[in-house]
């Protein structure tokens, strides 16, 4: 007995070891990613031979493109398609190591700013990246109200809208005050999740936010919360508050698509390239409609970024060249109908009309204010009886 | 008047029997009730959400899917690395199993047969590591292993894996040992037997329905096993869990997250019944060497 102990002991300490020695590999041969030329960027990532990919969602999209990569530039791709919240959590664990394992990621609304405080990110990589002028100028500058100075590349833009079954809703309201009538009307039927779990109930209780304090137009600028322009915020967390019987409240943006495929809900607040997604997949009906509505909804898109630490940064920014470029946004959409980051293709066919998108999408507030109502929601809404 | 008269007929311990055959079989029904309710219907749901046609979706006030395909099962199979990942899970699972039974067997003795100060809280402190949050554990253990050099590594996740399991294994076979009658080592030392004789023939029978217990437990917790195995494994490795949380959560993708509980619960089921075999033995027998 003690001797067939100590031979396993033994044999799994020696296959530890040479698994352990094995996963040490040479450092990648790196460049300036500043100074260097492109054709010189793309000689080091080939000489690197590997990037490592991390997303959230899209994993059909992501094989396909890595396979596309691969047999263009001949560099291996390690896709990883994880949980949103683990993927940063790796990523932010790895802070401080020299070298890390994650090359780039997909950044979305939700962990922005917390990233970008923790100044995670390589760049600006604006510069370095071709056909960056062709990409959503806007998200390049600010995503979901948090300033990125050009480190994030735009990876797709989104806009979140009205979500209901056409079955069940045969006059969908435009203005805050037709939505009001329809919640009183139709109790529980209209719900939106919980904002501190996805982005679709920011952008719901920012809406509010704007129709019961006095517009939005008063944070444009501003870097931190002024107490006397949120003074008025009770007025918002009373709508609520008031309302708290009639609404529906859920925990993440798919989870609010799902209760409309259940007939839980008629409509709710949702983005559009999460809806046509589960759409895709079998997960929501494909008679639900989608729009902006007149009284307004917050947009925005999701970025990509390469690690500070990163081992192969010039393979990453091949890799991010290589999805933004238009053969490949032009791909993406007709295989998801995400709408495409690019500006230079032309957009059919998609949930949301290009006339909502113009008359109605709304831009975030400042990222201060957007923690702050994400907090004050939860306190004074879902934390009362 | 005739039912009445043939009761009276009728012995009293044949009626008695009736009664209890009755009681029986109600108690039958409820478990098969309960046990369909509980888990019967989950699993039903998966399999049927696993089948449900991207065209023609399941959805209100349809009570079931219109129509199946495998087209959920295709894409699973085509776009993730389930195949990697099961290949991942099923070498990792086994070997933290047995390395969290040999690691833990010392602690079990010492703390199952012997007196020793702070016990109880030596117990509480063996706990930590599953009643604190995953991630929280994952996020201090990954510095860790990563300045021994195992992070991306096989054996780091193996050893990763063996640390959420110990807790399980620990706690079984703690009370396997203590549960063991001082009477019989005690007669075993009058007739001479040895340490070896005595770890033989009377520690080993008698711990073994405890000591599958604490396997399964050990083997369904690194199956399931995400957040260590995500922050020190990924990218060079990947298991289940790792494939199976991209489609829950923040993402629920509830279709393609039913393929994949599908395909992780369907081995560890397939397994839960060749273990149940073996706890049937008897517990008697077993620690009298007749098995």
């Amino acid at each position: 007995m003690k001797k067939l102990c100590a031979v396993v002991l033994v044999l799994m300490l020696a296959a530890g070891m040479v698994f352990a020695a094995g996963a040490r590999e040479e450092a990648a041969p790196t460049i300036d990613l500043q100074t260097a030329t492109w054709e010189e960027i793309v000689e080091t990532a080939q000489a690197q031979g590997q990037v490592t990919f991390y997303s959230w969602y899209f994993p059909d999209y992501f094989r396909e493109a890595a396979a596309d990569f691969e047999r263009q530039y001949g560099i291996k791709v390690n896709l990883v398609i994880g949980d949103q919240t683990a993927n940063f959590n790796k990523v932010i664990s790895e802070k401080d190591r020299p070298v890390g394992t994650v090359d780039a990621m997909i950044v979305g609304g939700q962990w922005v700013k917390t990233t970008m405080d923790l100044d995670l990110f390589y760049g600006p990589i604006k510069d370095i990246i071709p056909d960056a002028d062709q990409l959503a100028p806007s998200l390049w500058i600010v995503q979901e109200g948090v300033l990125t100075h050009g480190y994030l590349a735009p990876f797709h833009r989104n806009q979140t809208g009205i979500l209901y079954d056409p079955q069940r809703v045969s006059n969908p309201p435009q203005t805050f005050a037709e939505l009001e009538a329809w919640i009183d009307a139709n109790p529980k039927l209209f719900g939106f999740n919980d904002p501190s779990r996805g982005g679709s109930g920011q952008s719901f209780v920012h809406t509010v936010i704007k129709h019961t304090t006095g517009g939005l137009e008063k944070y444009v600028g501003d870097t931190e919360v002024v107490p006397e322009k949120v003074a008025n915020w009770d007025l918002a967390w009373e709508w609520f508050n008031d309302r708290k019987d009639k609404l529906t409240f859920t925990v993440s943006n798919n989870d609010s698509i799902i209760r409309i495929n259940d007939g839980e809900m008629a409509m709710t607040f949702g983005w559009d390239d999460n809806v046509q997604d589960m759409m895709n997949r079998g997960n929501i009906f494909t008679r639900a409609q989608m729009y902006i509505p007149e009284m307004g909804a917050a947009g925005g898109g999701d970025t990509m970024g390469i690690l500070k630490n990163a081992p192969n940064k010039a393979a990453a920014a091949v890799f991010i060249a290589h999805i933004t470029s238009k053969e490949q946004q032009i791909k993406k959409f007709e295989m998801l109908g995400a709408y495409p980051s690019r500006i230079d293709i032309p957009i059919e066919g998609t949930l949301l009309t290009e006339e909502d998108r113009e008359n109605n999408a709304l831009a975030w507030f400042p990222a201060p204010y957007k923690d702050y109502m994400i907090a004050e929601f939860v306190r004074n809404v879902l934390m009362t009886q | 008047m005739r039912v009445r008269a043939e009761q009276q007929k009728t012995p009293l311990h044949v009626l008695q029997e009736r009664r209890r055959r009755r009681f029986y079989l109600m108690l039958t029904l409820f478990f098969v009730i309960v046990q369909l309710i509980w888990v019967g219907i989950p699993i039903l749901m998966a399999v049927m959400w696993s089948l449900v046609d991207p065209k023609n979706p399941w959805s209100f006030p349809n009570m079931f899917p219109p129509s199946f395909s495998f087209a959920q099962w295709e894409y699973v199979f085509k776009y993730t690395n389930i195949a990697r990942a099961l290949r991942t899970s099923y070498s990792i699972a086994p070997l933290a199993v047995l390395l969290s039974f040999v690691l833990s067997l010392p602690t079990d003795y010492i703390m199952g047969r012997k007196k020793i100060p702070g016990k109880k809280i030596f117990m509480l402190v063996v706990l930590l590591p599953i009643i604190m949050p995953g991630m929280v554990v994952a996020l201090f253990l990954s510095r860790v292993f990563a300045n021994f050099g195992l992070s991306q590594s096989f054996f780091g996740l193996v050893l990763a894996h063996t640390l959420m399991g110990m807790p399980y294994m620990i706690r079984v076979l703690t009370t396997s040992f203590q549960s063991i009658p001082q009477d019989v080592i005690d007669a075993a030392e009058n007739l001479g037997a040895t340490t070896f004789v005595k770890i033989k023939d009377i520690f080993l029978p008698m711990i073994r329905p405890g000591l599958l217990a604490g396997m399964i437990f050990a083997f369904i917790v690194s199956i399931e096993e995400f957040n260590l195995t995500f922050i020190i494994g990924t990218p060079t490795f990947e298991t289940i869990p790792t494939i199976l949380f991209s489609f829950m959560g923040y993402n629920f993708i509830r279709t393609n997250a039913s393929v994949v509980a599908l395909i992780m619960m369907t081995p560890n089921i397939i397994m839960l019944f060749v273990v149940e075999r073996f706890l049937k033995s008897d517990y008697l027998a077993a620690s009298l060497g007749k098995m």
